[in-house]
């Protein structure tokens, strides 16, 4: 178990450097940084006192060690654009997008579960044909339609929630949140639910396939053959199987929650690293483009590690088995 | 003779495809004594297994029901309504599944799958439903039952699974126990010894017993008397004893030679009947053995035999095997 725990976090570790490098090559090759941070009227001089600066003379290898070392540190370069550190302004930005994530989360398992567990349980009732047809538009719209569209309705026509922004923000340490006031929670209701819409459909589909499968087992045609009440058979025999596959699926969705937040941040204009990703993809501005991806490949890479360790502690079948 | 512990009269069972019905049991018709144990023997798809599945009310569509009277003590079982029959299921008809592999719950503990069967039929409190679910555990022959009762499925053998299936079907004291197949997927060293088991409980409980098998050595060692199935209909039913000395039916007969057992010379025979038995939906007319029978005559194209009442060894068949001994 141990050695098991060891192998894969070297391999996480492995994996993030591996994508540090492809994104510092990104940062090495594209673009001018010169052109982007000097002044056009710029003297030699300037030129060469930035270069030496931003250790531009050096070899390819000593940068990346050097970039690799400063990350390690909490520098993680600056913007082109801006010429900020790109640490601070990551760090400004996050509790946006993560309380936008946490929302959608919730979205999904307050809307997602329940309908997922009556589309596995009464596959042929009217509820139930009515969520699965609806819910192929949720599946196959992508999440900047759906987003327009709550927007034209919920915003436009009926006046009901803002259609950009966070509304108040509240500041706690170094924390903004905009989950302590009304308009804050006004703001993040369309973007949440645009953003949970695939989610939400995905976890539906994917409970009712295991409910279904499960209920055709061996096990629970055993279990009714016991006598055993059909609510005790779905709530805990069939339940405690169909949520191990979902539990970890729907884990394993939060990396893509918060990497595919930008095309909801952007309809939505939140505030988040989404859209600061969007800006500076669109300012060219490379190393928070590279910082981006290094972040996001961490959190895909970090949920799947904790996702992949706790596992064993749910399902009993692994506890054992040293695999 | 006192009342039987179950009457099955004239069972039918459909299968339904493309809005037409294909009959899969057709009238089939016995009863099992109390104490006594009746075994069910066929080839696969014979309809044994889903007699036993239409008795305890559990077939699902395209399957269903059509036809008969089911009576357990004299109750009519196919009058109750979902509810009550679901208090029928494991409180007083067990239930034993072929597949120990696939009959327990893979993410529930065992003492959790026992106790949750027991304090559904039986007023018992959570410490009385261990204790008693221990005691289980301990009769079906299993070591160390505090572990057991702790252990997930998949920490335990076939044989043990095998053991807990049949503690589990046992465990709120049945009157009438249906073993479907309980001893196909074990291996064959684990076979003896789940027959055995089966044997001492059945005498320790005085649980009348239904053995669906397709193994005439599991009948000789364990049945007191045998209903043999073929395309869905009882084809001979009798002693157990009677049944393997002279059967009556040809099919019985071709079944008998088609187990392996040493002859005068200790050699192996093994002759089979010729053909395939007719699936669902492809029937012949009259009886539905004749294409693969040595002895058929015009009747037995046309006319369907019907199962001769003739006094404890009955027959289907227009030209049974009087007096002949199956060599």
């Amino acid at each position: 178990m141990i050695a098991h725990t060891t192998e894969r976090i070297l391999q996480t570790v492995l994996v993030l450097l591996a994508i540090s490098f492809i994104a510092f090559l990104l940062v090495a090759t594209l673009g001018d940084p010169l052109t982007s941070l000097l002044p056009p009227d710029a003297s030699i001089a300037d030129r060469q006192d930035l270069i030496m600066r931003l250790g531009l003379d050096e070899p390819l290898l000593t940068r990346f060690l050097h970039f690799l070392n400063g990350m390690l540190h909490g520098d993680f370069g600056i913007s082109y654009r801006t010429q900020d550190d790109i640490g601070p302004m990551i760090a400004t930005r996050l509790p946006a997008t993560i309380e936008l994530a946490f929302a959608s989360l919730l979205v999904t398992l307050f809307v997602g579960v329940p309908l997922g567990i009556l589309c596995g349980v009464r596959p042929n009732g009217i509820i139930s044909r009515g969520v699965m047809l609806v819910s192929i538009a949720g599946i196959t719209l992508p999440n900047f339609v759906v987003g327009v569209l709550l927007i034209a309705i919920f915003s436009v026509h009926l006046g009901w929630f803002p259609s950009f922004g966070r509304g108040d923000t509240v500041q706690i340490g170094g924390w903004t949140t905009g989950l302590l006031t009304l308009s804050g929670w006004r703001a993040i209701i369309l973007p949440a639910i645009t953003l949970a819409a695939f989610q939400v459909t995905f976890v539906i589909r994917m409970l009712r396939t295991q409910l279904l499968e499960v209920g055709q087992s061996e096990h629970i045609r055993f279990a009714r053959a016991r006598g055993l009440s059909e609510r005790r058979i779905w709530s805990t025999y069939a339940m405690r199987n169909a949520l191990l596959p979902t539990i970890t699926m729907l884990a394993l969705q939060l990396g893509n929650v918060i990497a595919f937040s930008v095309v909801t941040e952007g309809v939505f204009a939140w505030p988040g690293i989404g859209s600061l990703f969007l800006q500076s993809i669109q300012a060219a501005d490379v190393p928070v483009i590279a910082i981006y991806l290094i972040f996001v490949g961490a959190i895909f890479m970090i949920i799947n590690l904790v996702v992949e360790l706790i596992y064993p502690l749910v399902d009993p079948r692994l506890k054992r088995s040293g695999a | 003779m006192s009342e039987p512990v179950l009457k099955v009269r004239d069972l039918s069972v459909v299968l339904e495809r493309n809005g037409r019905d294909f009959p899969v049991l057709d009238g089939v018709t016995f009863d099992i004594a109390p104490g006594e144990v009746l075994g069910l023997v066929g080839e696969s798809g014979a309809g044994k297994s889903m007699t036993g599945i239409a008795i305890i009310d559990l077939l699902v569509p395209p399957l269903r029901r059509t036809s008969g009277t089911i009576a357990l003590s004299g109750e009519r079982l196919d009058q109750l309504s979902a509810k009550r029959m679901r208090r029928v299921r494991g409180k007083r008809i067990g239930f034993v599944f072929q597949d120990p592999m696939t009959s327990l719950n893979p993410v529930l503990s065992i003492g959790r799958q026992l106790t949750d069967t027991m304090r559904r039929h039986l007023p018992l409190t959570r410490g009385e439903a261990r204790e008693r679910a221990i005691a289980w555990l301990t009769r079906v022959g299993l070591a160390n039952p505090p572990r057991v009762f702790a252990a997930a499925p998949h920490e335990l053998s076939g044989g043990q699974r095998q053991r807990i299936v049949i503690a589990l079907a046992l465990c709120a004291e049945p009157d009438l126990l249906i073993a479907d197949e309980p001893t196909t997927a074990l291996d064959v060293s684990v076979q003896a010894h789940m027959l055995t088991l089966l044997r001492e409980l059945h005498e320790e409980t005085g649980t009348a017993m239904m053995l669906i098998t397709h193994d005439l050595g599991v009948i000789a060692k364990m049945a007191d008397r045998v209903a043999v199935f073929y395309a869905g209909r009882v084809i001979e039913t009798a002693p157990t004893g009677r049944l393997i000395g002279a059967p009556l039916h040809p099919y019985t007969a071709g079944l008998m030679q088609a187990t392996p057992a040493p002859d005068a010379d200790g050699a192996m025979r093994v002759r089979a009947i010729p053909g395939a038995m007719p699936g669902i939906g492809a029937l012949p007319p009259g009886c539905a053995f004749h294409p693969r029978c040595e002895r058929a005559q015009a009747i037995c194209r046309e006319e369907r035999p019907p199962l001769a009442d003739a006094g404890g060894h009955d027959a289907a068949c227009y030209f049974p095997l009087v007096e002949e001994v199956v060599s």
